[in-house]
This record gives C-alpha cells, sequence and structure tokens, in this order.
C-alpha cells in the first residue's frame, strides 16, 4: 500500500474488551482527511468506545488505529476532543480555560493573549470572558469548551454527544457554529451523537453502527443542500405519511 | 467596595462579640461565683497589661504558625500522592484509620524525652495532631475530582507536574480550607497541653498560670485574648481563602 494512498485514518482488526465482554470486535474502517462523521447507533454499540480509543484515552485490546501514518497507543497532539460533560474546571474564567492549552504548550504571553482574544471574537464569547462556569448558561459553556479544544487548531476534533445538554434554539445556533468552523478550517470531524437531524446537520458521512458490530456508512443526501433543516423537516414529513399509510390510515 | 468590606468584616465579628459578652454577663449574675469575673473587669485587665498580652499571643501564635506551616508541608503532598495513587493509599490508608483517632497528646513524654522541652517538642505536639486532618482533607479533596477532568488534562497531553498545577491544587483548595480551619482550632486548643510545661511565654501558659493562681479575672482576660488570637486568624484565613479561589461562591458568614 502506498503512502498517499492511506487513509487519514486506519482502523485495522480493532477490539476492545471491558471485562471479559467484547465491546468492538475485529473493527476494520478508514477515516479521510477533512471530512466530518456523524457515529450513530443504539445504546452500547460501543460508540462512545470507539471515539474515546480514537482519542487514545482507551487502549484496544487487539488491532491498531494508525493516525496519519502513526499508530495511536496515546492521546495525539493534534487531536481536540469535546467532552460530553464539557469538563470546564469550576476555577477556571473563560478565559484562563481557552488559554490552559496554549500553556500547556509553553507559548509565550504574548501568542497566548492574541490567540485567546481571536478565538473569543470567532465564538463570539468575549463579553463573558471573566466568569466562571457556574456563571454561565449551557450554550455559552458549550462555547467556551469549544473554543478550549480548538484553541491548539486540531485536525482531528472527537465530539461526544456534543449538543445533549442544550436545548432546542441553542443546538441550533451551536451547530451552526460547528458547521461553520469545520468547513472554515476542514478539519477532520468525528462524533457521536443520538440525534437523528444533529447527524444530517454536520456529517459529510454518517455511521451506522449496529448491535452485531457491523457498519453502514451512509452519504448524507443533504450533504450539499443549502437549507438542511427544511429539508430534513420534509423527509419527516414523507416518512410520517408514508408509515401512515402503510398502517392504512386515512390522510 | 471599602463600605462592603467594612461589613463584610466587623459586623459579624462586633455581633458575635456582643453575644458572647452577653453570654459571660449572665453567667456572672446568674452563679454568682467568684470563679467568673465580671466581663468588664477582664477587659480592663485586658487593656492595663496589653504589652504583656502581646508577647504571649505572639509567642503563641508563632508557635501555631510555624506547626501549620510544617504540617502543610507534610501534609499536602503525602494527601495528594493518598488521593492520587491508589497504590500508595492501600498501604498508607489502614495506617492513617490506626493513627487518626489517637490522641496524639499521650505521645507528649515521648516527645519531651526526645526534643526537650524547649519548642521543639511543642511544636512537633502541635504538627503531630493537625497534619493528619490536613492529609485527609486535601485526599478528598483530590478523590472528589472528576474523572473527565483528568481525562481533559490526558487530553491536551498535560505532564504530571502540569496536572498538578491546573487541575489538582486549584480542586483541592477548598477542601484544604477547611482542614487548615479545623486545624487552627485545635492547635490553639492545644497550646494548653504544649505551654503547660517549661515556658514562660504564651497565651496557653498565661491562662494556666493565672488559673493556679486563682487569679480569675486574670485567667479571662487571658480567654479573651486567645479568643481574639483565634478570630484573627480565621478572618486571615477567610481573606486569604476569597483571594484565593474567587469562583468560589462566598459562604454567608
Amino acid at each position: 500500500m502506498h503512502m498517499s494512498n492511506r487513509s487519514f485514518i486506519e482502523i485495522r482488526q480493532l477490539s476492545y474488551h471491558y471485562r471479559e465482554e467484547a465491546v468492538i470486535e475485529k473493527l476494520n474502517l478508514d477515516f479521510s482527511a477533512g471530512i466530518s462523521y456523524g457515529i450513530i447507533g443504539e445504546s452500547g454499540v460501543g460508540k462512545t468506545t470507539l471515539l474515546r480509543l480514537l482519542a487514545g484515552f482507551l487502549t484496544p485490546t487487539a488491532g491498531q488505529i494508525t493516525i496519519e501514518g502513526t499508530t495511536r497507543t496515546a492521546p495525539r497532539e493534534k487531536t481536540g476532543f469535546l467532552f460530553q460533560d464539557l469538563g470546564l474546571f469550576p476555577w477556571q474564567t473563560a478565559y484562563q480555560a481557552i488559554e490552559m492549552p496554549l500553556r500547556l504548550e509553553k507559548k509565550t504571553a504574548s501568542e497566548r493573549k492574541s490567540a485567546v482574544t481571536a478565538q473569543l471574537q470567532a465564538l463570539k464569547i468575549e463579553a463573558i470572558k471573566h466568569q466562571y462556569p457556574h456563571q454561565l448558561s449551557g450554550g455559552q459553556k458549550q462555547r467556551v469548551a469549544l473554543a478550549r479544544t480548538l484553541i491548539t487548531a486540531p485536525d482531528l476534533l472527537l465530539m461526544d454527544e456534543p449538543t445533549s445538554a442544550l436545548d432546542m434554539m441553542t443546538k441550533e445556533s451551536i451547530q451552526s457554529l460547528m458547521l461553520t468552523l469545520q468547513q472554515t478550517y476542514q478539519t477532520t470531524m468525528v462524533f457521536v451523537t443520538h440525534d437523528i437531524e444533529e447527524a444530517v446537520f454536520l456529517a459529510q458521512k454518517i455511521l451506522l453502527m449496529h448491535q452485531d458490530g457491523s457498519i453502514e456508512i451512509i452519504e448524507n443526501p443533504l450533504v450539499e443542500t443549502e437549507n438542511k433543516r427544511e429539508s430534513l423537516a420534509f423527509y419527516q414529513k414523507c416518512i410520517e405519511i408514508r408509515q401512515a399509510m402503510q398502517r392504512g390510515e386515512q390522510l | 467596595m471599602n463600605e462592603k468590606l467594612k461589613m463584610v468584616i466587623f459586623h459579624p465579628v462586633l455581633t458575635g462579640f456582643l453575644m458572647t459578652m452577653m453570654v459571660w454577663y449572665l453567667g456572672y449574675v446568674l452563679m454568682d461565683t467568684r470563679s467568673i469575673p465580671a466581663p468588664w473587669q477582664a477587659i480592663i485587665y485586658l487593656v492595663e497589661a496589653s504589652d504583656v498580652m502581646v508577647i504571649h499571643l505572639g509567642a503563641s501564635f508563632l508557635r501555631v504558625a510555624v506547626a501549620l506551616g510544617i504540617a502543610l508541608m507534610i501534609g499536602v503532598p503525602i494527601g495528594i500522592l493518598t488521593g492520587v495513587s491508589s497504590r500508595f493509599n492501600r498501604w498508607f490508608s489502614p495506617f492513617l484509620y490506626y493513627i487518626y483517632p489517637i490522641p496524639k497528646v499521650a505521645f507528649l513524654p515521648v516527645l519531651m524525652l526526645l526534643y526537650g522541652l524547649g519548642n521543639q517538642s511543642k511544636i512537633i505536639l502541635m504538627v503531630l495532631i493537625i497534619v493528619f486532618q490536613i492529609i485527609l482533607s486535601v485526599r478528598d479533596g483530590v478523590r472528589q475530582i472528576a474523572a473527565t477532568q483528568f481525562t481533559v488534562m490526558a487530553s491536551f497531553k498535560a505532564s504530571k507536574l502540569a496536572t498538578l498545577r491546573f487541575l489538582i491544587i486549584p480542586a483541592i483548595l477548598p477542601q484544604l480550607f477547611s482542614g487548615i480551619r479545623v486545624s487552627i482550632g485545635v492547635s490553639l486548643a492545644t497550646l494548653f497541653f504544649a505551654e503547660n510545661y517549661a515556658t514562660t511565654y504564651g497565651i496557653g501558659y498565661f491562662i494556666l498560670s493565672a488559673w493556679t493562681k486563682m487569679n480569675y479575672v486574670e485567667m479571662f482576660s487571658g480567654i479573651l485574648a486567645l479568643s481574639f488570637l483565634g478570630i484573627l486568624m480565621f478572618k486571615t484565613l477567610d481573606v486569604t481563602e476569597r483571594k484565593l479561589t474567587p469562583w468560589q461562591t462566598p459562604a454567608t458568614s
């Protein structure tokens, strides 16, 4: 196999067992660079486990994950992870939270300042930069966590149910923000969701994980559509009508 | 800001003082015994003997402060290690359970033999008494850190030292301050043992000496001075805590 033909991420014969039980068994999967993938499936099929294996938080029982030609053994520098419960620290203001990854990378004070200021502007959270998490709304916290994850300019962004804790309105604005960011920076994005609408809105490819361990890859038919939400609503209506007709109901 | 600060610092302290005086006065009137003097007698004595009292309070304060400093230097690292490493915790915690409930004052004769009668044995006694409190506070603080927060640090490839600096230390601060608060109370009480021998300075010594002389006005003025020292230390701690943990919603005092 030539290097140039290799996928951005290659998963080969990947197994993960937890307490003698196979959560993931002999999985083979490829991810291309710059594409957004949404993973959906029933509870317990190993969606979050797969995401955590990609992040390097878990060690495979067998098989391997190769990212950019390097076999994954520990968390990788250019991988960002957005946690389901965000994992913001109560003692860090929005500014301090976003600055922390840069401090860990030993960036100078002036580099940090300009990067954080730009990030605060990009995510429209300058006004709350000195607030602590307990002073923020759900959507604001989400933006801070996203800003903290993106400040290191990751080329791979992993997200575990990124909007599950948000109300409908906030969810839609955060999703639009994520879509814009993904399209602007061409970040490879892999996210787990329970929300089919979110998968259709954010993902170019949808990975449907089944109980038997097989994975269906669905090309998002709405990927080039301008008004995804309206289109999705239309499709949903069609499905409802068809189901109603199958049940023999009068319309 | 100044007004607000004044209210926070002075108001509860003043109320507390007046309440104490009232209860004391009631005791003085109702019990009608020579061993409870009138509050004003003690206050007048305290004011008149303030130059001596400052020396006694200063000596006691230094002992408590040094003991607290040493206990923190020993207790915080051990507490963090116990909280972070399950292997260390496995052999250290059982030891902690045995040693924690023992009244450490019982070791005083041994300490006197080993470290003499000077400040050394007094301070080591206090350290022995409060260090376990500090260790337990810190350990429990570390244990309360959510697993996700450690994973966050791992996702940024943070070193152990960086994890300590950005996650563990800030996370344990609230519990550590509770531990210090308890420790100050306990070490002030310990003064009665530590300053009971081979010293002529210290507020514990002052009160005990007045007691043996059956000079109750002097004794109560010493108790009053001790309570002032306590309040001063607690207030300093409150201010430090608010400064170091600004994210905490201030508890109403």
